[in-house]
């Protein structure tokens, strides 16, 4: 039997009844402008879900990667206006390996793109300084989680945001995606350490495209939701929609697209964490995130627009939830490279391997 | 809504699983290095002694119980060496039925009789099955059947007209779905599934030829046939019943998206070490895709595997129809990719594999689509799920 086990279950049942009771579209729409809601946030804490696969002992609560991504992946369902992913499985796996303890409050992770911070140190201090776009959730951050460059090192800094510049900016659903400028930055040495095993900027990126990846799930099976909801409800030429076998055929294709974006998202999890225990390699963590990141975007590509496609005008408004789960889709399956940037990415480790290693490569666990 | 309580962060193997993959990676390569096979595409091809070779490493009826000439293997065993017969284009067509269809079937509804008297000699190579299930006037909409039974001293006599019944005539016998009641409204009720031995008197097999002059599948004519009552399989009557219990393995195994696999691996080699970003890209998007859908056949298989001794505890059907229809289209994206990234006229006895896969491939495009269930017969499956009831 191959069915997650009971705590599991039990966590992604309160996380379901903690978002249940605590989202509505009144609190969606009011978050979109404060950029996200402090109210969600405290329950959240308090439940411990920001902090889900952070050990114990590093002020986390336990658990693994899997059951991280079950709560991200209920939190994406809820478009929970939040950085849960931000705080656990980035910026709290960046502090926890590097051996620093993960602060309580929300925190921001970066780069997420390209660019490079640098790191230098003067006396017992470190002075960090750069440039970083669109950091998401950065204004509202307790702390901002950074990988600076030391020379040939990188480092883990946990910075003060009033320390920074920060210039809001903001998603398509209004997601706070903010400018962070350090010039000259002073950090005390406790805030920061050498970047522990694994903590790299690659690593940084796979996390995040799986982050992303999961969280697009969750938001699918939403837009699905809302969809089964309203062919069976709208009626047209004195019948619901749902009963037009053109509504029925679109909806299955949907239903398709959903399973293999949560089948792709979770599988990966499930890798990332078999790699941590060395039981998958480095390049099985590329493969397997670009798959996820690849799958979901293109399932979230046809699942949007089917979605609106099934709900007609009333899909389109603000008034009409749905908006809050397509605009999180179009942004998110951008955000840690879309999938033709990974489909490339593949494509060439793939073709790197040779036609021979093709299967192997597809079958190994 | 669906995969619900399936765990995809497992998804592991068992040891023995593994053990098994290079084994059947072992026997395949040395079979396409003595040349005993040339691997095809489309349907998959009918080669009896290459039959025999796989019962003698026991991989036919992996999964039966050993006093009927299985091996008693696990279920996941059997997905790796279906997955490793489909990478490799191995000629599986005289085994698969009986492998796929008639052995779960007889395990699970079948007399003794029956059991001993087929099993043994199928999990042997020696004995193949065809399935008669589809009928001039029923396609999609099986119980309509019109193939009818009738009730004579000791068995049935059977008349009525199979179509599409592929290797009948390579076949020894194959199930028929036929009506035991006349239907008087309750359309589900009165099919029963009997076994025809295809050269009992008053059968006849008459070639439908493939588009391409292929001989795949056939005509198959009942002209009062004389089937003893111990060729019922389970209970007349409860024939539609018998066939719908097995959809979710049917529909979800590695043959549903694999089938033009060997036709990627075969672009692979020819785009090169370092093509272009084009190529780069759509390469990379079809393995993404085919991972994924593996990982959700796998997740099936797994969720099943001890519950298939006991009947099946999660329903997966409808998660099967959704692996099937998302399967079927992803195997054309092989296709049009091979086509679209290469300058190749396409040339059915081309000697080179990549050429001849092509070839294939397009020539059989439509055929998964079709068989085992529609897309839209499939599709209004799962929103039947989705939906409920509409009123
Ligand atoms: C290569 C091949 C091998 C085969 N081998 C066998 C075999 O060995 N044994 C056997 O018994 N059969 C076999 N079949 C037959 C196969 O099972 C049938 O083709 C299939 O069930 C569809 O039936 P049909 O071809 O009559 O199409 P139809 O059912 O007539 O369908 C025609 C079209 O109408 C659509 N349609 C039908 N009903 C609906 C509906 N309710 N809603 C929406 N659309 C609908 C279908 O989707 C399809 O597009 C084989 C078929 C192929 C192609």
């Amino acid at each position: 039997m191959n069915v997650p086990d009971e705590a599991r279950l039990m966590l992604v049942e309160s996380a379901t009844r903690l978002f249940t009771d605590h989202v509505d579209q009144k609190m969606l729409d009011a978050a979109k402008h404060d950029g996200w809601s402090q109210k969600l946030w405290q329950v959240l804490e308090q439940a411990e879900l920001p902090r889900v696969s952070i050990p114990e002992e590093l002020g986390g609560a336990g658990g693994t990667l899997s059951d991280a991504a079950a709560v991200l992946r209920v939190a994406g369902r809820y478009c929970a206006p939040v950085p849960l992913a931000e705080t656990g499985m980035l910026a709290g796996w960046m502090l926890a390996c590097s051996g620093l303890a993960v602060p309580r409050g929300p925190l921001a992770v970066g780069p997420v793109h390209d660019e490079t911070l640098t790191a230098r140190k003067d006396g017992g201090r470190w002075i960090i300084s750069g440039k970083l776009a669109r950091v998401p959730w950065a204004r509202m951050a307790g702390r901002l989680v950074l990988l600076a460059r030391d020379g040939d090192r990188d480092l883990v800094a946990s910075v003060d945001p009033a320390q920074c510049k920060i210039t809001p900016g903001r998603n398509l659903d209004d997601e706070p995606r903010d400018e962070v400028v350090l010039e000259d930055v002073v950090l005390p040495d406790a805030d920061a350490a050498p970047a522990g095993a694994g903590v790299t900027r690659e690593m940084l990126c796979y996390r995040g495209a799986l982050a992303r990846s999961i969280a697009m799930a969750g938001a699918l099976e939403r837009a699905l939701e809302l969809s089964v909801a309203y062919a069976q409800q709208r009626v047209q030429f004195g019948r619901k929609i749902g009963q037009f076998q053109a509504i029925q055929q679109e909806l299955a294709r949907f239903a398709g697209e959903v399973a293999a974006a949560v089948a792709a998202a979770l599988s990966t999890a499930g890798v990332l964490e078999r790699h941590a225990v060395g039981k998958a390699g480095h390049e099985d963590v590329m493969l397997a995130v670009a798959t996820a990141k690849i799958r979901v975007a293109q399932a979230a590509h046809e699942g949007a627009l089917i979605a609106h496609q099934v709900h007609g005008a009333i899909g389109v408004t603000d008034e009409y939830a749905l908006h809050h789960s397509t605009l999180r889709l179009w942004a998110w399956r951008e955000e840690f490279g879309n999938e033709a940037k990974w489909a490339m990415a593949l494509g060439r480790a793939i073709h790197a391997r040779g036609a021979g290693e093709l299967w192997a490569t597809l079958t190994k666990n | 809504m669906f995969f619900e309580n399936v765990d995809f962060s497992g998804l592991e193997l068992p040891p023995a699983a593994l053990r098994l993959r290079e084994e059947v990676r072992a026997f395949l390569k040395a079979e396409v290095a003595a040349g005993t096979f040339i691997p095809h595409l489309g349907h998959t091809e009918f080669d009896a002694d290459f039959t025999r070779r796989v019962a003698e490493r026991g991989w036919i009826g992996m999964t039966w119980p050993r006093a009927y000439g299985g091996q008693e293997r696990s279920y996941l065993e059997r997905f790796v060496v279906t997955e490793e017969m489909l990478a490799a284009a191995a000629p599986c067509a005289a085994h698969w039925f009986g492998d796929r269809q008639t052995g779960p079937s007889l395990l699970r509804y079948g007399s003794e009789h029956l059991k001993n008297k087929y099993l043994p000699v199928i999990a042997r190579g020696e004995c193949y099955f065809a399935l008669g299930m589809s009928e001039p006037n029923s396609g999609s909409d099986l119980a309509s059947v019109r193939t009818r039974a009738e009730r004579v001293p000791g068995g049935w006599r059977v008349t009525g007209q199979k179509v599409w019944t592929s290797w009948a005539h390579k076949a020894h016998a194959f199930f028929v779905l036929c009506r035991t009641v006349p239907d008087i409204g309750k359309r589900h009720d009165g099919l029963s599934q009997l076994i025809v031995e295809l050269d009992a008197p008053g059968v006849t097999v008459r070639p439908i030829r493939f588009m391409n002059g292929h001989h795949h599948f056939n005509e198959v004519f009942l002209d009062n046939v004389f089937i003893p009552d111990d060729m019922v399989v389970g209970e007349a009557g409860q024939g539609w019943k018998q066939i719908t219990s097995e959809l979710a393995f049917e529909r979800s195994g590695p043959e549903r998206y694999m089938t033009t696999f060997a036709l990627l691996v075969e672009l692979t080699r020819r785009l090169g070490q370092a093509p272009d970003e084009r190529a780069q890209e759509m390469v990379g998007r079809l393995t993404a895709r085919l991972w994924t859908l593996r990982r959700m056949s796998l997740a099936i298989a797994l969720t099943l595997e001890p519950a298939s001794a006991d009947g099946g505890a999660i329903d997966l059907a409808t998660e099967a129809a959704l692996v099937k229809d998302m399967g079927t289209f992803y195997e054309r994206e092989i296709t049009d990719a091979a086509r679209l990234l290469t300058v190749v006229e396409p040339t059915p006895d081309a000697t080179d594999s990549f050429e001849r896969y092509l070839a294939e491939t397009i020539v059989f495009a439509p055929i998964s689509t079709i068989r085992g269930g529609t897309t839209q017969v499939l599709r209004t499956l799962i929103a039947r799920r989705l939906l409920g009831s509409l009123k």
